[in-house]
């Protein structure tokens, strides 16, 4: 099988993962830095390494995370020290600290180097100063960091290594909470509860019941809208004054909104992911898109239905979306159109290539867009036979400007919205459409979209592209998701029942 | 309802504590040697890669004249009170290495290529980990960069090994990652200044001068716990994972070795020096997810650099603004429309043509100002300029084009000597590879036996006349 790479945590994950382990605030790890980003996911294992300034920060921020930890040690240790004696409550502590943050039973050694931690911190410390390291010393151990899959096969020659319960354990947790097992996950694959794969699919439908599964689901479609990118969105003042720091954070919130929506209060489908007409509102972003501000003032984003007039269409027409698929000052419907060749047909185009002549023909007098990637059309092959697989496409979002809101023309100019997907595998996508709306029927109806929705699923799950070996891994997912009507929580169970989910590759000498 | 998971991009800094725990900053890290930087015999040689993105425009960036006797261009001119300092190299081609390199790469776009490639001399990678079909995230450069092959190589007895510093980078795609410890070992620049300030200077203020500080120094002694506890799992779990993943873990100890030094400190020495002339600058607060604060934030980090390079925090400092292909607006400068669609525009006449020309000429004025913080700093008969060579890059050269066989790269400083500016070297009929440049970049440095840099399809030796 392809090499199962070595994964060191996402920011994410470890911040996940230290707030599950410790039950704080875990605000801390956003001192470390933002992960590489590769195929617009950030967890792709090839790159994430540990630099200097990771190394730093780990300690820093395991220092930090630490001292919250035993603001209130009775609740972290939950030992009687009168009546057990600090060394032993240290000892039983230990164990329970290793096996949380390790994702497997503890080792004397494990133990031992914790204990190791603890007479560092009680030496001239407190019992709880001696806690308080031992923390760190958790949360900076390679078997923290990483998602170690090193059991040894007991078939050495396997091609295929299966993994232990706890390996497995551990895969299901990061794939469904983006986080480590919980005790209740870890006790499950202690007995042996993990061992077929329909209790694997049982516990995967489980643990997605559960509300941290939410977030982190959402994870995946923050990074494979682009929208995760909201964070470090900008734009132009002049066009776009409303544009304020707490407009983009409603944007933000309002997509892991709209999967929540989607994927636990309605049919879960793909499909209405990517066509219902609703929106999740406070009152800015209400004025985006032209509905009413909800009742209540509160945080809390409220469900609009969307004006049927101006042709929203789920995730695809989502004000986060639309900004971060656009530049600061203009839309692009370059970045859009390659946004739904990559991400949704699995089509990404080429660069341009080294002799390409890209010298733009003066388009100072265009008032549209269209007007403007004439352009490409007129530049002949060079340009146009990649542009070709874009620009149509985009086109078709330009009644939505960079920000998400609704016009009907530029400059003084009506829009055109038509547009075409052309060169698709799958022929039923073929012919021209009208707008957002009606490409977006189209897409969720094929059959491309869904086997491009699976691949894309399972390049995040899996940490790594896919190479032909995963084709039956692949091909089991996109029979799941097909035959589920394409519901995407049944595409995270299919994940599950996969040989790349319960294999890992042998070691390479 | 759930909240969102944010992802607390570092542009957040509001939120961050500038004191963490009791100890405040004392316990962030290093005191401050003022023995190391008043006490030198022969200040050191530093090294300088300051990026701006987006190309040039070669007819208004280029000086005329001759070697030793040429009239600054347009886009330049902000740097004409260092020109006696400045080493123009025109003639320096990129595309070899990156398009006809090992790797046979037109992976990527024009400005990730010349990302990846302007300090490792290297394509980037592709292949199976990184199947993309060629799209501009596909590989990561494909091996080690120049400024951490001389902090490897040179292994300074500096806090820091080498110093990472960027301006509203933002982005974390290739286009946005210059310095690589190894192939696929990008490392991420500092965005942050209070975190720069609070790293590279934290003990500087805060502590009683004179006084030991026991707290501080228990710390030391827990953190050395943990890091050789640390250590010996890592090295644990070296013996049980593959080929590939041991690279990774040897990296990360690697790491631990490189920031242990300054995190645990030495025992005994935890009083500050105090009365030190090797002053930290002011921190002023800063927006960094405002574009219009850009200056705000480059000059608190150049600042910082040049302070960071004074008092010998490190010797070898890349600093980036933005990211290549950057989208950043100038409505600071008057400008609408962002960088990258305005570093099109051909017309001669049209808006985006001044406009590109003011910020390229707003970025000079950068440099300029950052040349002249390390002037001011006095080192023997001369500056710290003079003992520093600062290399000023971009990832393409004629912007319109994607160009890359003609990078406007401009050197500063002179290297203690190594180095005589004050010269345009005009290679241009005869083009030279950029692998040549890093050679000579070593070579300045004092590692004078290297010969080769890079993809191996670069000329081998140093670019000629440069380093004396």
């Amino acid at each position: 099988m392809p090499r199962t790479p070595l994964r060191r945590l996402t920011r994410f994950e470890y911040k996940n993962a230290a707030h599950d382990l410790l039950n704080v605030d875990a605000t801390a790890a956003a001192d470390l830095p933002a992960d590489e980003i590769t195929n617009s996911f950030d967890n792709n294992a090839a790159v994430l390494t540990v630099s200097a300034l990771h190394a730093e920060k780990y300690v820093l921020i395991s220092e930090a995370l630490a001292k919250l930890a035993v603001q209130d040690l009775q609740r972290l240790v939950a030992c009687d020290v009168a009546a057990t004696g600090e060394e032993a409550c240290a000892r039983a502590f230990a164990t329970k600290l290793g096996r949380r943050a390790f994702r497997r039973p503890t080792t004397p050694a494990d133990e031992q180097g914790l204990m190791t931690a603890y007479q560092a911190g009680r030496t001239d410390g407190s019992y709880a100063e001696g806690i308080e390291v031992m923390v760190r010393a958790a949360l900076q151990s390679p078997d923290f960091l990483y998602r170690l899959e090193t059991t040894s096969p007991v078939n050495a020659e396997a091609t295929q290594v299966p993994l232990s319960a706890y390996e497995l354990a551990t895969r299901l947790s990061f794939l469904i909470w983006s986080s480590g097992p919980d005790d209740a996950l870890l006790d499950a694959a202690a007995r042996g509860e993990l061992s077929s794969k329909a209790q694997v699919a049982a516990k995967a439908r489980e643990m997605l019941a559960q509300p941290r599964a939410r977030a982190a689901i959402a994870g995946f479609f923050e990074q494979w809208t682009g929208a995760r990118r909201l964070d470090v969105t900008t734009k132009s003042a002049i066009s776009f004054p409303d544009f304020s720091p707490t407009l983009r954070d409603a944007m933000a919130a309002e997509l892991p909104a709209f999967v929540e929506h989607v994927l636990w209060a309605g049919d879960g489908s793909l499909k209405a992911l990517l066509t219902e007409p609703v929106a999740f509102v406070n009152a800015q972003l209400a004025s985006v898109y032209d509905v009413a501000a909800p009742a209540s003032s509160g945080a809390a984003l409220q469900l609009a239905n969307l004006l049927p007039a101006q042709g929203r269409s789920g995730i695809l027409t989502q004000a986060g979306f639309l900004s971060v698929q656009a530049h600061p000052d203009q839309t692009s419907p370059v970045l859009r159109g390659k946004f739904v060749r990559s991400m949704l047909l699995c089509q990404p185009p080429a660069p341009p290539p080294p002799d390409v002549d890209i010298t733009v023909p003066d388009v100072a007098l265009a008032k549209t867009a269209r007007e403007r990637l004439a352009g490409h059309l007129a530049a002949g092959a060079s340009c146009n036979g990649c542009h070709s697989l874009m620009d149509p496409i985009g086109l078709a979002f330009e009644n939505f400007d960079a920000m998400g809101r609704y016009r009907q023309d530029e400059g003084g100019v009506a829009l055109d919205v038509s547009g075409e997907i052309t060169s698709a595998t799958d022929p039923g996508l073929a012919g021209s459409f009208v707008g957002v709306r009606a490409m977006a029927e189209k897409l969720a109806a094929s059959s491309q979209v869904r086997a491009c929705l699976a691949t894309q699923w399972f390049r995040f799950a899996a940490g790594r592209s896919e190479a032909e070996a995963d084709e039956c891994s692949l091909g089991a997912m996109r029979d799941g998701f097909g035959s589920s009507n394409g519901n995407l929580l049944e595409l995270i169970v299919a994940t599950t029942q996969t040989d790349a989910f319960w294999f890992r590759s042998p070691i390479t000498p | 309802m759930i909240q969102r998971a944010r992802s607390n991009h570092p542009l957040r800094f509001s939120r961050r504590n500038l004191l963490r725990g009791s100890l405040g900053m004392t316990a962030l890290l290093p005191l401050l040697d003022a023995q190391r930087a008043e006490g030198q015999n022969a200040a050191p040689t530093r090294l300088v890669v300051f990026t701006t993105p987006n190309g040039t425009r070669n007819s208004l960036f280029w000086p005329t004249g001759t070697e030793t006797n040429f009239q600054l261009n347009k886009i330049t001119a902000p740097l004409e009170a260092h020109k006696s300092k400045l080493t123009f190299l025109k003639g320096i081609r990129l595309n070899d290495a990156l398009q006809n390199g090992a790797l046979g790469g037109t992976v990527g776009s024009e400005h990730a290529r010349g990302t990846g490639g302007m300090l490792t001399g290297r394509p980037l990678n592709s292949g199976s980990e990184f199947k993309s079909f060629g799209n501009t995230t596909s590989g990561w450069g494909s091996g080690q960069s120049i400024d951490q092959y001389l902090a490897e190589k040179l292994n300074p007895d500096t806090p820091f090994k080498s110093l990472q510093l960027g301006v509203h980078v933002r982005d974390t795609e290739v286009r946005a990652r210059i310095a690589y410890r190894a192939s696929n070992q990008p490392i991420p620049p500092r965005e942050d200044p209070k975190d720069v300030f609070n790293v590279v200077f934290g003990a500087a203020t805060g502590a009683t001068p004179g006084a030991p500080n026991p707290e501080l120094e228990r710390l030391w002694a827990q953190r050395k716990s943990v890091f050789d506890l640390t250590r010996g799992e890592t090295n644990r779990v070296l013996g049980l994972v593959g080929r590939e993943d041991r690279v990774k873990l040897e990296a990360h100890l690697a790491a631990m070795r490189e920031v242990e030094g300054r995190l645990v400190g030495t025992p005994g020495s935890s009083a500050s020096g105090g009365g030190s002339r090797c002053l930290p600058p002011t921190l002023t607060a800063v927006n960094l997810s405002v574009d219009d604060e850009y200056a705000t934030a480059g000059q608190l980090q150049m600042d910082l650099a040049a302070a960071a390079l004074a008092c010998d925090q490190t010797r070898i400092l890349t600093f980036q603004w933005s990211y290549s292909e950057s989208e950043h607006l100038f409505q600071f400068l008057g400008k609408s429309g962002n960088h990258h669609v305005i570093s099109h525009d051909f017309s001669a006449s049209g808006a985006n043509f001044e406009a590109y020309n003011a910020i390229q000429t707003w970025y000079a004025e950068q440099l300029a100002y950052f040349l002249g913080k390390l002037d001011s700093y006095k080192e023997g008969g001369g500056s710290l300029l003079d003992n520093t060579l600062v290399l000023w890059a971009t990832e393409i050269g004629e912007s319109t084009q994607h160009d890359l066989t003609l990078m406007p790269y401009v050197l500063a400083g002179g290297a203690s000597g190594k180095v005589a500016p004050g010269r345009l070297l005009d290679f241009s009929q005869d083009r030279r590879d950029n692998n040549q440049l890093l050679v000579s970049i070593a070579h300045a440095l004092g590692v004078a036996d290297l010969n080769t840099f890079g993809d191996p399809s670069g000329a081998p030796g140093p670019l000629p006349g440069l380093v004396s």
